[in-house]
């Protein structure tokens, strides 16, 4: 469709909004109310134009042509009107410079302009806001407003994370509606009307798990993360392109440090995976870096304490004390967020040791790579049939938020040179959900149930059974054929429902199943997962429990034998450990195992339970300093980038590598990231280091991709305590502060009935030996999840699965009432 | 939150009032019956409470946040108790040019009430409200569900009087007729002049505006 827009011709596709257009023109009009991902609404009227179309002749169906020039006539709309909600018509022309629209747009900032309080010299937005660039390019530069302005509330915490300035507020709705359509949590809306419209909230804080991007959409300095308040200029800021770490989804992150320190985390943009979105234990968890306690030097044990020392000495003290040590009885140990490139150095290191005891921790008993592709996070926002079976929401956010797109039903647009639309025109406010695509299955219930169609819980102990029984099911129905065998109710879903899913599935063109460490976990449920997706013809999409958990499987960062994995560097088979970024001494029983060994070597950024028995300890980076690649859930690769932090001589397990490398008398392949990435360019046949931010897909492996193995501790169907995972990463907690006061300590949360039985009450403190490991958490009262089950979230060392809670030997710490008092 | 646990919900002995008012409204049109719903509970109540917003988000399927937002729209509905006289000021255009703004400081100044306010009897409560939908009988007084149009001064002045009384004076219609009769007709006593206010608040402001003569200091 041919448009012109300030006599530059081009050709647009129907349906685009004339803001585009305007856009894909290289032309500026300016707007606060539109939002890329969300609907178009013209609130703000910032983005008026004069628009014109030429119109046809009813009787003859021919243009009507100007008299003097004999082209089709130009009809003006009466009014300059706003772009963003005017679609494209054939012939449309389009003026956002004469001086007619400039005296509008100049006229709408004077009105944006009268409330607001002009304090851009105090505000944290000043020098990156919308409202600021657009007064400067637009505005008169004067204001003709002698009047007394509005006054409101200038510092109301919505919530411990988010403040809102009420003065500021241009009342574009963006947050309103980011509510609304994005995390379906309506909890924000105007109150009141005219002047005196305010937002505001009756919801206790912002119940729901994606709040912070409103504060990245915010176009004026209204919505700020309260991490980052007064911390800095925006323009004094370092941005740092990267990945998060945090989670398997692979979410683009901006994060901004100044003088060594992060001081906050905003959404990057990367279309295909997180969009401009990011969920809040992402964005607000990243205190922690910057804690006082951070590990910045070497300690070596010299007579019972551990003293600071250089990298060479420790390196020298490890090499000796390896001397002559049988390589087998060596083992080492990353945790599942390490890059590939630290991955690499692990294997070098293994390699060299003769040491066949290599793993990753927490990894499932169960391969989380797919058979064949994975469904990638556009298959699922595209679906229409999705089974999740688990809780993606606490799992990776951003699988969450795809879900939501799948029930708008709407296609992602394609790309402008721009960038993503500003207006997508088949975006409404309160549009229709499609809730009967998705089915949920999970052992409580879980926030995205409300979302859906269909929501099972079955029993915690059944999943495993309820799944194989669906398997069954499908299979004996590939071809038409009945299926053979009783069906049991009781696994949590009737035979009806089951069929109903089957059949939806099945019918399905796009059909997608996610499933996560629930299923992982079980090798057992695992494969009934497979077996009913391929027979159902799904897509699958498998949550790991760690951000790199895929990737490290897929390069093989794996025991070379079943024997040699991680539980079984807790056997006195072992003399000597590496662990990278773990601390399992927080069970008191691998405690004491540890306390036998040889040697132990902990690479950690903060002192842990097992850094207090190492023999040696080395300082590690955080995830948000590393620079390396990580494989995300879709099978995506994605560039890592460090964020300059002050973390002393802090480096990932490459750096580690290669001082170990320079003590031993040899160069290791992985002594560094470089190093690292010319094995990972013959493994995986991409150049890491040329990675855009957005990534680039690795072509899945052929046949089944699963070399790992079960790995035994964690294959368990019964017990009464499920560990859950958990968006807010708790190993964290202490040192996340604003986190910590919105979302609470960690929590045990149970049915009213079950706390009852036990005498607890919501608040109380107690600490529960759970799997063996004493947990310290806050009892919360919770009608999702069934009778009898106690819930905790997952820790790196205790994945996602059933234990057993041993509930005579709690002890409540504090409780709720004396607390009161 | 302690609220709900200690009041009964409004319409739990009420299941036919509800049943009638959802069933103005289809299924997925639920979130509809929002407004009549807060109606039923503000004929009743006065005002709504916030223990009702939640319990009327919960019958039709809202967040309290949105069952608020709808309500703050409207100066219709209470989230506070009134007084027995709820004498409400329209301050949109129409009115405002035919003197509302002075109408309005007229009763603040009589009441010693600022617009928002409930006296400490409970015998008025003063309110600006957006466009009654009265414009050709501008200024409007609303007393109550009591419309009293094209009201002058000496007429507001009685009125007061009559109300402290405890009397509801039968309201002059003024709408009948057309709207060229109407501007010809006299007005009974001293009307508002629009335009003495914004001129004093203009006035006050020029004088605030510090001197700032040419090199001088800023």
């Amino acid at each position: 469709m041919k448009i012109k827009v300030n006599e530059v011709e081009l050709d647009v596709t129907p349906g685009t909004s004339v803001i585009d257009a305007v856009f894909a023109a290289g032309h500026d009009v300016p707007y606060f109310c539109s939002q890329e991902y969300m609907s178009p609404i013209g609130a703000c009227r910032m983005c008026l134009a004069k628009i014109g179309a030429p119109r046809k002749d009813r009787a003859t169906n021919d243009w009507i042509l100007d008299e003097e020039t004999g082209e089709p006539k130009i009809f003006w709309f009466p009014n300059p009107m706003a772009t963003c909600t005017t679609q494209v018509m054939e012939g449309m022309v389009v003026d956002t410079i004469s001086k007619d629209v400039k005296k509008a747009q100049n006229a709408m900032v004077e009105f944006t302009l009268v409330n607001h309080p002009l304090d851009c010299p105090t505000c944290d937005k000043g020098g990156a806001c919308e409202l600021q660039d657009r007064a400067y390019e637009y505005g008169s530069g004067e204001s003709r407003f002698v009047f007394d302005k509005r006054h409101q509330e200038k510092h109301h915490a919505l919530s411990e994370l988010i403040t809102l300035d009420r003065e500021r507020c241009i009342h574009c709705k963006r947050c309103v509606r980011y509510f609304e359509e994005v995390p379906g949590d309506e909890v924000l809306d105007f109150i009141e009307r005219g002047g005196h419209t305010y937002i505001g909230t009756l919801e206790d804080g912002l119940p729901s798990p994606f709040t912070g991007n409103i504060t990245d959409i915010c176009p004026v300095g209204a919505l700020l993360d309260t991490t980052s308040r007064f911390r800095g200029r925006n323009w004094e800021y370092h941005h740092t392109d990267t990945t998060s770490l945090d989670d398997p989804s692979g979410a683009a992150l901006r994060i901004d440090t100044r003088t060594g320190r992060i001081e906050r985390i905003k959404a990057g943009l990367n279309d295909d995976v997180n969009k401009t979105w990011i969920d809040d234990g992402t964005r607000f968890g990243h205190e922690y870096a910057d804690a006082e306690d951070r590990i910045t030097r070497p300690m070596v044990r010299r007579d019972g304490t551990l003293v600071e020392t250089t990298w060479a000495d420790a390196a020298r003290e490890i090499a000796e004390r390896i001397a002559g040590m049988d390589g087998t009885r060596i083992g080492i140990a990353l945790r599942g967020d390490a890059t590939l490139e630290e991955g690499v150095a692990a294997k070098a290191l293994a390699d060299h040791l003769g040491s066949g005891r290599l793993d990753t921790a927490p990894r499932p008993a169960a391969s989380v790579l797919p058979d064949g592709a994975a469904a990638t996070l556009r298959d699922v926002a595209t679906s229409d049939a999705l089974f999740v079976v688990g809780d993606p929401t606490e799992e990776a956010g951003i699988v969450d938020l795809r879900i939501k797109d799948a029930l708008k039903g709407v296609e992602p647009a394609p790309l402008f040179p721009h960038g993503p639309a500003i207006a997508d025109l088949r975006l409404k406010e309160r549009m229709p959900r499609k809730r009967e695509i998705l089915t949920i299955c999970a052992p409580y219930r879980t926030d995205l149930m409300k979302h859906a169609g269909q929501a099972h819980v079955p029993p915690a102990t059944s999943m495993v059974d309820l799944l194989h029984a669906l398997a069954e099911r499908a299979s004996a129905t590939v071809d038409g054929g009945t299926p053979s065998g009783a069906w049991d109710d009781a696994l949590g879903m009737t035979a009806a429902e089951a069929d109903a899913l089957i059949t939806r599935m099945r019918s399905s063109t796009r059909g997608v199943m996610i499933w996560s460490a629930f299923v992982s976990n079980d090798p057992r449920a695992d494969e009934a997962a497979r077996t009913f997706a391929k027979s159902v013809g799904a897509k699958t999409l498998i949550l790991g429990p760690m951000a790199n958990t895929a990737g490290l499987e897929r390069i093989s960062v794996l025991p070379s034998h079943d024997r040699y994995d991680y539980a079984s560097m807790f056997t006195p088979e072992t003399k000597a450990l590496f662990l990278a970024s773990l601390d399992p001494a927080v069970d008191p029983k691998v405690a004491d195992r540890l306390r036998e060994l040889d040697l132990l070597v902990v690479h950690a950024a903060f002192p842990t339970a097992t850094s207090a028995l190492a023999d040696v300890v080395l300082p590690a980076v955080t995830g948000y300093e590393k620079d390396g690649t990580t494989l995300n859930v879709e099978g995506r690769l994605l560039p890592v980038r460090a964020a300059p932090v002050e973390a002393g001589t802090a480096t990932d397990f490459t750096g580690v590598v290669k001082q170990l490398g320079e003590a031993f008398g040899t160069r290791l392949e992985g002594r560094s990231v470089k190093s690292a990435r010319r094995v990972l360019r013959k493994l995986l046949d991409v150049d890491a280091a040329e990675l855009p931010t957005t990534g680039q897909p690795l072509p899945p492996v052929r046949g089944k991709a699963s070399g790992a193995r079960a790995v035994r501790e964690y294959a368990r169907a019964t017990g009464d305590a499920l560990i859950v995972p958990s968006m807010v990463r708790v190993e964290h907690l202490d040192r996340n502060p604003h986190l910590r006061a919105e979302r609470g300590d960690a929590a045990l949360r149970a049915h009213p009935a079950t706390l009852h039985a036990h005498g607890l009450t919501s608040g109380d403190v107690v600490t529960l030996p759970i799997g063996g490991i004493p947990r310290q958490l806050r009892v919360t009262a919770s009608e999702g999840v069934p009778e009898g089950l106690w819930l905790a979230p997952t820790l790196p060392e205790q994945p996602v699965g059933l234990y057993d809670a041993n509930l005579a030997a709690m002890v409540r710490e504090r409780s709720a009432t004396a607390e009161v008092a | 939150m302690i609220e709900l646990n200690t009041i009964r919900p409004y319409f739990e002995d009420k299941p036919d009032v509800l049943d009638e008012i959802l069933g103005r409204y289809p299924e997925y049109g639920r979130r509809s019956a929002v407004m009549p719903l807060l109606w039923e509970v503000q004929r009743h109540e006065r005002y709504v409470s916030e223990a009702r917003i939640v319990e009327i988000a919960e019958i039709v399927g809202l967040t309290a946040t949105e069952v608020r937002g709808v309500m703050s729209f409207y100066s219709t509905y209470h989230g506070e108790p009134v007084g027995k006289y709820h004498l409400q000021v329209c301050s949109t255009l129409s009115c405002k040019l035919a003197g509302s703004d002075e109408m309005c400081d007229h009763l603040e100044d009589s009441l010693g009430l600022v617009p928002g306010e409930t006296d400490t009897e409970g015998l008025f409560s003063l309110q600006k409200v957006e466009c009654l939908g009265s414009c050709t009988t501008a200024p409007v007084l609303q007393v109550n569900d009591t419309y009293y149009e094209r009201v002058t001064r000496d007429e507001l002045d009685a009125l007061l009087d009559a109300l402290r009384r405890g009397e509801m004076p039968t309201p002059k219609r003024a709408r009948e007729g057309d709207n060229a009769q109407l501007g010809a007709a006299p007005l009974a006593g001293e009307a508002f002049e629009a335009g003495t206010a914004a001129d004093a608040a203009l006035a006050d402001a020029e004088a605030a505006e510090p001197e700032n003569p040419e090199g001088g200091a800023a």
